[in-house]
């Protein structure tokens, strides 16, 4: 797993309170990972302090799985 | 129905995420009763919800403040004050999150960390508020400072788990910073205790739809709506309620006076 890949792993268990085995690439964080409206903007917040980044709301609502989050902070984190 | 009950008044107001929370419609009110206002809510919730769009409507200033940060408060009361060229005659404190309750914990088996994070956020806040409003003399003389609960504080709603306990804490608050308030500059403080209400943080909770209705057949009245609750709240900041402190004020159609209605034994009857 790539030192992103980790951090991300990590933000999500730690603030949808799931199992790190359940954090899985095609893991849908709504279908699969119980997040509600709520918890999607707080991990999109999340990803842009932890990787110093804006992530616009067009782009933030593209992101629906956990493999979705990893590729698009791969390529866009600082 | 504008009268201009609040011409002149200033205030803020906590937690108008779309156009169904009743913080909102209270917005809306409070400006077309010749109120201004500012709007605050936490980042996440602003940038969940569309509060631009109703600060465009009547032309507010939005200030993002985290409610369990003393230090967003302060600012947030200090920039307010200067927005709006002085002390404040009414704040809404209209937020309340369990994670809880959201994550679907059962109440024997609760998140303690995430029962912090639900009395900080939906209670304490509340505590932050008023104190930071004293320490900074914000409030004119007979303000008026409302937060809303809900009657799950006196009673037992299984499903409202650790948000019961919350709200619980949240009106011992109002009593106990009421007095306080009062003596110290005749600011009132209450809460206002609402029928259940179809907002996003109200439908978070399970079964709120069942809830809904068991309020509406079990309320005489029905349940008060979100708009019937911004009326309400426009009366408690105005002027014709300058005596009314240190209370949880029922606003429910009935609800808590009622031990049974026509329509639950007419559905309890069904299929008998």
């Amino acid at each position: 797993m790539s030192e992103i890949a980790q951090k991300v792993t990590n933000i999500i268990v730690d603030k949808l309170g799931v199992e790190e085995s359940e954090v899985k690439p095609e893991a849908s964080f709504t279908n699969d990972l119980g997040a509600d409206s709520l918890d999607t903007v707080e991990l999109i917040m999340e990803f842009e302090k932890e990787f110093d980044i804006q992530i616009p709301d067009d782009q933030a609502e593209q992101i629906a799985t956990v493999g979705q989050a990893i590729s698009y902070l791969e390529a866009n984190a600082k | 129905m504008a009268k201009e009950l609040l011409k002149g008044k200033k205030g803020i107001i906590f937690g108008a995420l779309d156009e169904n929370s009743i913080a909102w419609k209270t917005a809306l009110q409070a400006h077309a009763e010749g109120a201004e206002i500012v709007l605050t809510n936490a980042p996440v919730a602003l940038r969940m919800g569309k509060i631009n769009e109703l600060a465009e409507k009547i032309g507010a200033k939005v200030i993002p403040a985290d409610a369990t940060s003393n230090e967003d408060l302060e600012k947030l009361i200090t920039e307010s004050m200067e927005i709006l060229g002085g002390k404040l005659d009414f704040i809404l404190h209209s937020i309340g999150m369990s994670p809880n309750v959201r994550k679907g914990k059962d109440y024997g088996d609760l998140n303690h960390d995430w029962m912090h994070k639900t009395l900080d956020i939906s209670a304490m806040s509340f505590h932050r508020l008023l104190q930071t409003a004293e320490k900074l003399d914000a409030m004119k003389e007979w303000g008026s400072i409302l937060a809303l609960s809900y009657i799950a504080a006196q009673r037992t709603f299984p499903d409202y788990s650790d948000m019961a306990n919350a709200k619980a804490l949240l009106e011992s608050i109002a009593r106990s910073y009421g007095y306080r308030f009062a003596k110290k500059s005749k600011v009132r403080v209450n809460t206002i205790s609402q029928s259940p209400t179809m907002t996003t943080a109200g439908t978070g909770v399970t079964g709120f739809d069942v809830f809904f209705d068991y309020a509406d057949k079990m309320s005489p009245l029905g349940n008060a709506s979100g708009e019937s609750c911004a009326d309400y709240i426009i009366m408690m900041f105005s002027d014709y309620t300058r005596m009314v402190t240190m209370q949880n004020l029922m606003h429910d159609g009935g609800f808590s006076s009622s031990g049974i209605t026509e329509e639950i034994v007419e559905e309890l009857t069904k299929g008998k």
